[in-house]
């Protein structure tokens, strides 16, 4: 990339690949911002996508947690949802036939409670036709013992491992940011193989009343999202990028062309709407408007030629991970 | 009308529309109450009674999220046609401190209609139950029922109703927003307040068990107000053998279903119950289905 080359907006590539993960476009949104698609059919062209991540399932159904579910943060949302929803099977039954018809990748998001409960899903998962990846969220904090995939790379790497043995679907790790390191956690899910790493989840937080004494989610902690978070997820990008190859999908506070081109320039080969589908229903559609204008303004001819192209200054900062990944 | 969305409740009108729209008027109307005046014919004419919109600061970040709140009533162009809603609100938030402050010409982003409303249901007695600020998706209603107004697209049916009766009660007299509105309609008002200062002195269930006591044929109670006294209706309703529906005020992120915030505990029909979104299969559900 030079100063020099133009790009028109008309002859940008839009197209990625992560791992064996071939997409039309980088746009994709969010898993738990979006229901299971349906519910935005009237409002976004789902097919112009660049992939949907329903709502997580589990493999037995979850009532979820008891209201409230949500506060409002400045500039961010407190959510403490966990994980509501009606299990593999009715997944399977009454959302994916729906979803596997839709012109977009169908990557479905699982948690398991175990290894064998998260391998049990993904071998359940591959009978069915038209799901394009898994993302495996082991970084909800809202579930007991939901980030304990997230939080610990040996337990990480070996979770990532199992499922792709058991299954032929590309598999993406998608992280928390609740850790000291998120690096390290990166590269376990890079070194067992994983396609892609998507962050970050939410950042652990709490709201309190203080007339009542009484914190305000149901649940007492929740997860914030939303643009409060976008510097704490393009830092993660930039850290994890650092230390491994694997393409990465950024995710924090995206709401605006420019947060897409950041997430780009610190590492990002895609990137998932969440927060923003909630304040804005048509946001992904502004956002894929105006992408091919930005990628040309940038002198780049696809996404690739963009991702982590961030110039750092020339000493580097102390506490980037000094062990680079073996892939 | 489009094919329904089988997520959403049995008549869920699925024609809600993402807009940024002008204030056209914007003022008090009683003590914390104030009524905003938005350009939006898209949603006017597809709205039914009992619908509401999400609502927020076009281009700021804080507010974040939309606000739910009920549709007052549309109102028309010169030439008679659906220009656009009223939305009367209380103040009482970050939100709706902001919104008070708007003038006319201010962008406000609006989506809707949402939510199933009130379906049109011919009755001899329409008995509409209000508390606090739960008078809002009734104007509607009483406009439908009374023959005054059609709403939707395609129009749907007046339903008419032989009577309609608001028992609407606040804490004074200041606090009562519109209430010359519905007698305008027609409607038979029956007002309690906390204080006394206007009305019976009291509760509105009181008001309402009196209203029941002297009705007859055919009755059907609506109701809209704080969870509380919502129950406290459904329960005088039930002692009175009479069909109930809730409007709930669940807080909402999205309006849309895809956050699964605004759940209520509702009975699956099968002795358990499962939490349902407000906001998709609601926000109106037979009172005897919710467990409070």
């Amino acid at each position: 990339m030079s100063d020099t080359v133009t790009v028109s907006p008309s002859s940008v590539d839009l197209r990625v690949q992560l791992g064996r993960l071939h997409l039309a476009n980088p746009i994709l949104v969010a898993s738990g911002t979006f229901g299971y698609a349906r519910e935005m059919e009237h409002l976004v062209d789902l097919g112009r996508l660049g992939g949907i991540l329903p709502k997580t399932i589990t493999m037995a159904a979850r009532p979820g947690n008891p209201p409230w579910r949500t506060v409002e943060a400045s500039a961010g949302l407190l959510n403490s949802i966990g994980l509501d929803n009606d299990g593999l099977e009715a997944f399977i039954e009454h959302h994916l036939p729906y979803l596997a018809g839709l012109p977009t990748a169908i990557i479905v998001s699982i948690a398991g409670r175990t290894v064998d409960e998260f391998v049990a899903m993904a071998a359940r998962l591959d009978r069915e036709a038209g799901i394009a990846g898994l993302e495996l969220n082991i970084s909800c904090p809202n579930v007991s013992g939901g980030v304990d995939f997230g939080t610990d790379a040996g337990l990480c790497g070996q979770l990532v491992r199992n499922v792709l043995s058991a299954c032929r679907i590309p598999v993406i790790a998608k992280l928390t940011p609740n850790v000291t390191r998120i690096a390290d956690i990166a590269i376990a899910a890079s070194e067992a193989g994983a396609d892609a790493i998507s962050l970050i989840n939410t950042v652990q937080g709490m709201a309190v009343d203080w007339r009542k004494r009484k914190p305000i989610l149901g649940n007492v902690l929740g997860g914030l999202s939303g643009p409060a978070i976008k510097p704490i997820a393009l830092r993660c990008v930039h850290q994890v990028r650092q230390a491994v190859r694997t393409p990465l999908i950024g995710i924090g506070g995206i709401a605006t062309i420019d947060d897409v081109m950041e997430f780009f320039v610190a590492g990002a080969s895609a990137v998932q709407i969440g927060t923003a589908n909630y304040y804005d229903p048509t946001v992904s559609m502004k956002l894929l408007d105006r992408l091919p204008a930005a990628l040309s303004e940038a002198g780049a001819a696809s996404v690739a030629e963009l991702t982590g192209t961030l110039q750092l200054p020339a000493r580097p900062s102390a506490d980037l991970p000094s062990k680079p990944s073996g892939t | 009308m489009t094919e329904c969305n089988p997520l959403h409740a049995a008549h869920y009108p699925d024609q809600a529309r993402c807009t940024t729209v002008p204030i056209v008027e914007n003022g008090p109307l009683a003590r914390d109450t104030h009524r905003v005046r938005i350009q939006c014919p898209e949603i006017a004419r597809t709205l039914v009674p009992g619908q509401f919109v999400m609502m927020r600061l076009a281009g700021f970040n804080d507010p974040l999220i939309g606000r739910a709140l009920a549709v007052y009533d549309t109102f028309p162009d010169a030439v008679s046609q659906p220009a656009g809603i009223d939305v009367v609100y209380m103040v009482k938030g970050k939100f709706t401190h902001r919104l008070a402050e708007c003038r006319p010409g201010q962008l406000l982003d609006v989506w809707g209609p949402l939510g199933n409303g009130f379906e049109a249901k011919a009755v001899d007695h329409l008995i509409l139950v209000a508390g606090g600020i739960g008078q809002t998706p009734f104007v509607t209603v009483a406009q439908e029922a009374l023959g005054h107004r059609q709403y939707g697209t395609p129009p749907r049916s007046n339903a008419r109703c032989g009577r309609v009766t608001l028992c609407y009660g606040a804490r004074s007299a200041d606090m009562l927003a519109g209430v010359g509105d519905f007698e305008q309609l027609g409607v038979d008002v029956q007002l309690a307040t906390e204080d006394g200062s206007r009305g019976h002195r009291g509760l509105v269930t009181d008001v309402l068990a009196g209203v029941l006591r002297g009705s007859h044929g055919s009755r059907r109670i609506l109701c809209c107000g704080p969870e509380r006294m919502m129950q406290a209706v459904a329960g005088v309703a039930a002692q009175h053998e009479t069909p109930c529906e809730v409007s709930l005020e669940s807080p909402m992120a999205c309006g849309i279903g895809i956050c699964f915030s605004c759940v209520v505990k509702l009975d699956d029909g099968q002795g358990g119950w499962d939490y349902r979104r407000t906001c998709v299969e609601g926000p109106v559900f037979d009172a005897a289905k919710i467990r409070w």
